[in-house]
């Protein structure tokens, strides 16, 4: 069961594997990213950041929705790591019973970012990524963002207002 | 809760506080003394510290018999439940900010011991993990 996926530029980093694995309480870390599937050294510092107990998965998106599909996986928490809106609408829209899905920081590393908007301080997303989110505001799956625990969420309807296309 | 303060030459002390405050937005649960910044004496604020802070509590310094250490070890003395850690870095504040066990002696023990620094290798482990472990 997928508690919650969420999108982070920098995929397991300080504040997912020493605040959020503890929040949501998910013995279950899947990286759910094309790159990382691939590249060894990504793969390594994704395991050294991963908090000592928790349990790892790295696959790419399509392989990471076959898991989330095994029937293993049913009873287990897990807590769900991609770096684009797009993975995160991908993944709701194949796996039925998300709970959540949380836009947290997005956009500090767009090469292109003439074209990307603004809808926060931490969510900065290109055309393509402000429609993969509409999706995610229409699959009924709560959607916001919320860096830390401790901030407030913002609901994806108020990201969505700042929006202009 | 356990109190946390973090006693340093110089402005380490409030840049870990930074730090803390970015990673777990819980900064302000941490007492930041940057000694030494300026003229006036630092000793007071440590005294309070140890006289108002809740128990348990625990001193950070960053050098082991530094005057820093020195002041808070003398103001500390025998002092129970409060717990001075010397040679301080990021992740034991944090293994301390974040524990949810009771804290005495031996689990300060053993979060310590979890976060030493280390040299960093890249075993040859880098692959995407196994489908079956992650179940089982």
């Amino acid at each position: 069961m997928i508690v919650q996926i969420r999108v982070d530029d920098r995929l397991i980093h300080g504040q997912v594997a020493l605040v959020w694995t503890k929040e949501l309480n998910t013995p279950g870390i899947v990286v759910a990213n094309d790159n990382a599937a691939k590249t060894k050294a990504v793969q390594m510092t994704l395991q050294m950041a991963t908090p000592t107990g928790k349990k790892l998965l790295i696959r790419s998106v399509q392989d990471a929705i076959r898991v989330f599909l095994d029937p293993r996986g049913k009873d287990m928490r897990l807590f769900v790591l991609v770096n684009a809106v797009q993975d995160a609408a991908t993944i709701v829209a194949a796996v039925p019973g998300v709970q959540a899905v949380n836009v947290a920081n997005v956009g500090r590393f767009t090469q292109d970012a003439q074209d990307a908007q603004a809808l926060s301080s931490t969510v900065m997303l290109t055309p393509p990524e402000v429609k993969a989110l509409r999706q995610l505001a229409a699959s009924g799956v709560p959607t916001f963002s919320q860096v830390l625990p401790s901030n407030a969420k913002q609901s994806v309807q108020s990201l969505l207002k700042n929006a202009h296309s | 809760m356990t109190s946390l303060m973090i006693a340093s030459h110089g402005h380490l002390a409030s840049g870990m506080q930074s730090a803390l405050q970015l990673l777990t937005g819980l900064g302000k649960q941490v007492t930041a003394l940057d000694a030494y910044v300026d003229q006036g004496d630092d000793r007071p604020q440590i005294a309070a510290f140890v006289a108002q802070a809740s128990r348990p509590a625990v001193i950070f310094t960053d050098l082991y018999g530094g005057s820093v250490n020195q002041d808070v070890v003398r103001a500390v003395g025998d002092t129970p439940d409060v717990f001075v850690v010397s040679q301080v870095n990021l992740a034991v504040v944090l293994a301390v900010l974040l524990d949810s066990e009771p804290l005495d002696a031996a689990r300060l023990d053993a979060l310590i011991a979890q976060s030493q620094v280390r040299r960093v290798t890249l075993a040859a482990t880098g692959d995407g993990g196994s489908t079956a472990d992650f179940f089982d």
